[in-house]
């Protein structure tokens, strides 16, 4: 019988490399499966499913060796949702794959919007494409592979650049997808909530491209887990137990251990607030031009504090968190920083007091080399050489990055480059650090390092203020939770207060972690 | 570039260029500067007429301009050459034919920069694209490349704001425009490149080819109103030049 899908002996290498991306991959997928790639940064993974679906060689140069059974009629997914589309509005983005077929136009509106129903756009088709949020986006995306009535569908981490709310939203519509039309899909992603629970199959990849395991997923889960956290993927918080078991079953080994982790939370917290006054603001008013976003902002943030703000995209933390150190102007009311007036600030001193991590880390970077990088701030003050030696190669080394300290900054990795842009914000030794979604599309292991070098830098002092959409984060570290929702500030206080009050939860979206997640549903199973 | 509800957005975007180029072409070649201000009144009676503009755009969008035409009228009329002189202060020397020079010059900004308003305000981008591609032959390779880089003007607008930002943080001082300009620059387009190849595979992997064997979702074509504007226009151009010239 022909192979539906797979290769056999296959080896790709890039023509600028030399060493093989993928080694020797023999691999048959049947019609119909649910594939999960997994593995380290690169290990091949979207070689592999590039290769599959026929990218590579035809429209990335590549050399091939081996058999590779194709689909004619396939589509892939990327993951960077602004990065896949080339029109301006949601029909014609659609009408652009009908388009490349040669389907005739009198049959187009239809397909549009049969295909905007089954993705779940349920937005007028001449919306503008920039004005989708990312999971809207890649609804888009699939919206038009699905044009293309592909055999097979590639995901390549499709929910990388994706809030959770997001993530989860676009997993349950692929998995109920694939369970309507019987869809073959081949899915590469380091997040397995959600995803892992639908899948029929798991394949390991290891560093050198070749598979290391490939069979059901509970099994792979079990025999890999090791490599699994080595390669920082997010493993599966239930897998493979099942929610509802848990739920219902208060015996359930996983139901005890998160019932253990409340009771502790509960013990462990302390009342927030003893230290000194670092920031306060007194009804701001924050805005892009003359549209006002958040209106009446009236926090306090107390010395040595961790501060998680928290909302649903376009809420309006991330200009909050940057009218804090006067980056945008705030449209009205007064930020105190240490008692005195945001205004009288000199510019000098107030980026000496307080660091600014943004989003993206190479908006940040200045210099030519990680070390001058990092240097940066001594030498415009010119600072003594020795001094600045010293204190580099001590922000060096705490942040792991010693070895690299000629190389240029936007040739490191993505983990490596938030690491650098964090160690170059505490020169000074800052009081007071800002970060704008520090672990967002970062790797498990990454996330963590990160957060743990924080933790120990907020235990000498610092004060740490950080827009997240990770609850887990939120609740793991934060003294105190910002809530920013329909342009107020709704809460403000302990994470525990915020994760057990069920009805705000579900009014700003926000999916609590599975502790307090249990402790809600057991509430009403119960009550059932 | 975003169409209105206007009669003009509803015209043929290539001819509609062409009829704003040929009246361009016009007001280079007439050296009148009464016919030159009429032709200039023509545009805005036929923005305020046909294309949608309200007095508070109008005036807002040329605003910028008056300033430009005050200047360049003084710059050409005040130190002029000719025999019928008007007025003198200092070095400053005006006479007939330096003030009709001046006018015409600055008048003719302004008939520019109004007859491509006039275009850029009523004209959808992608339906000028597809117009493009449907009346001026562009092979779709090139005009769907344009499409995407029409995506990223935004795109990169908001990016630099934030690396501004990013780097007045940091203690960063502008010294010196030319080497800021290229702090900027590196990251901006390794991004821009970056995103451009990916937009590039995804569209070849969605089964775009470049050739013209496809079909339209939106199609443009040429009807008699088009031709009517064209021709209307013109003669009405015309007529001023030989009636008032």
């Amino acid at each position: 019988m022909a192979m539906f899908l797979g290769c056999k002996e296959l080896s790709v290498r890039f023509y600028h490399r030399s060493e093989n991306v993928l080694t020797q991959i023999n691999l048959a997928i049947h019609k119909g499966e649910k594939v999960l790639v997994l593995g380290p940064s690169g290990s091949g993974k979207s070689t592999l499913i590039s290769t599959l679906a026929g990218i590579i060689p035809e429209h990335v140069e590549a050399e091939v060796n081996g058999e590779v059974f194709r689909r004619k009629a396939v589509g892939v997914m990327f993951q960077d949702p602004d990065s896949q589309f080339c029109m301006l509005h949601v029909d014609e983005e659609i009408a652009f794959s009908l388009e490349n077929q040669s389907i005739p136009r009198d049959e187009m509106d239809t397909i549009i919007a049969d295909l905007m129903v089954k993705v779940g756009l349920n937005i007028d088709k001449k919306t503008p494409i920039e004005a989708l949020s990312g999971g809207m986006k890649q609804r888009l995306a699939l919206a038009c592979l699905l044009a293309l009535e592909p055999e097979v569908l590639f995901f390549d981490e499709p929910t990388a650049q994706l809030d959770p709310e997001g993530r989860e939203g676009i997993f349950a519509l692929l998995r109920q997808i694939g369970e309507e039309t019987n869809q073959t899909m081949i899915v590469v992603e380091h997040v397995l909530d959600g995803c892992i629970e639908w899948m029929d199959r798991v394949i390991i990849m290891n560093e050198h491209g070749q598979i290391m395991g490939d069979g059901e997923p509970a099994e792979m889960l079990r025999l890999f887990s090791n490599q699994m956290q080595e390669a920082g993927i997010w493993r599966p918080k239930v897998y493979p137990e099942k929610w509802d078991d848990v739920v219902r079953n208060p015996s359930h080994p996983l139901a005890i251990n998160l019932s253990k982790k409340l009771e502790l939370k509960r013990l462990e917290e302390t009342q927030y607030g003893n230290n000194d006054v670092v920031i306060q603001t007194e009804q701001v008013e924050i805005g892009y031009g003359k549209k006002t976003i958040v209106e009446d902002i009236n926090v306090t943030i107390h010395k040595g504090e961790w501060v998680s703000i928290v909302g649903q995209n376009g809420s309006g933390k991330s200009t909050f968190l940057q009218s804090l150190l006067r980056l945008v102007a705030s449209q009205k009311g007064n930020v105190h920083i240490q008692d005195v007036e945001l205004k009288k600030w000199s510019e000098r001193d107030l980026y000496e007091q307080a660091g600014f991590v943004f989003q993206n880390p190479e908006w940040q970077f200045i210099t030519d080399t990680v070390f001058e990088e990092v240097a940066f701030g001594g030498r415009q003050r010119n600072w003594p050489e020795e001094l600045i030696q010293e204190k580099t190669k001590q922000l060096l080394q705490e942040f792991s990055l010693e070895s690299y300290h000629d190389v240029h900054p936007f040739t490191l990795s993505l983990g490596q480059k938030r690491r650098l842009s964090v160690a170059t914000m505490l020169w000074f030794d800052q009081a007071l650090l800002l970060l704008d979604e520090p672990t967002f599309g970062q790797d498990e292991k990454t996330a963590q390092e990160l957060l743990k070098r924080l933790k120990e830098r907020q235990e000498q002092g610092t004060t740490i203020i950080m827009v997240t959409h990770d609850m887990d984060v939120v609740d793991d570290f934060s003294d105190q939770v910002i809530l920013f929702h329909n342009g107020r500030v709704t809460y403000q206080g302990t994470p525990t207060g915020l994760f057990s009050d069920q009805t705000r939860l579900h009014e700003s979206a926000i999916i609590p972690p599975l502790h307090y997640k249990l402790m809600h549903e057991r509430k009403e199973f119960i009550s059932v | 570039m975003m169409a209105n509800q206007s009669f003009l957005a509803s015209l043929n975007p290539a001819i509609k260029l062409l009829a704003h180029f040929f009246v361009m072409f016009l007001l280079m070649a007439i050296s009148d500067p009464m016919v030159t201000f009429l032709v200039w009144v023509l545009s805005v009676l036929i923005g305020m007429i046909l294309g949608g503009w309200r007095m508070i755009y109008l005036l807002k969008r040329l605003l910028p301009y008056i300033g430009f035409f005050v200047l360049t009228f003084w710059m050409m009329a005040a130190f002029g050459e000719g025999d019928d002189r008007i007025w003198q202060w200092g070095w400053f020397y005006m006479t007939v034919e330096s003030m009709n020079h001046g006018l015409t010059i600055a008048l003719r900004m302004l008939g520019f920069v109004t007859y491509g308003l006039l275009f850029t305000s009523t004209t959808d981008i992608t339906l000028f694209i597809m117009s493009l591609i449907h009346q001026c032959k562009l092979p779709p390779k090139w005009a769907y490349g344009l499409l995407v880089g029409f995506r990223f003007i935004p795109l990169f607008k908001s990016e630099l704001n934030q690396m501004k930002i990013a780097h007045r943080v940091r203690g960063y001082k502008q010294t010196n425009r030319w080497k800021a300009f290229m702090r900027y620059a590196l990251p901006l387009f390794t991004q821009g490149i970056r995103k451009s190849e990916r937009i590039a595979i995804a569209m070849e992997a969605r089964g775009f080819t470049g050739t013209r064997d496809r079909t339209y979702y939106q199609t443009t074509k040429i009807v008699l109103k088009d031709w009517m504007y064209l021709f209307s226009l013109l003669l009405i151009v015309l007529g001023i030049v030989i009636f008032v010239g």
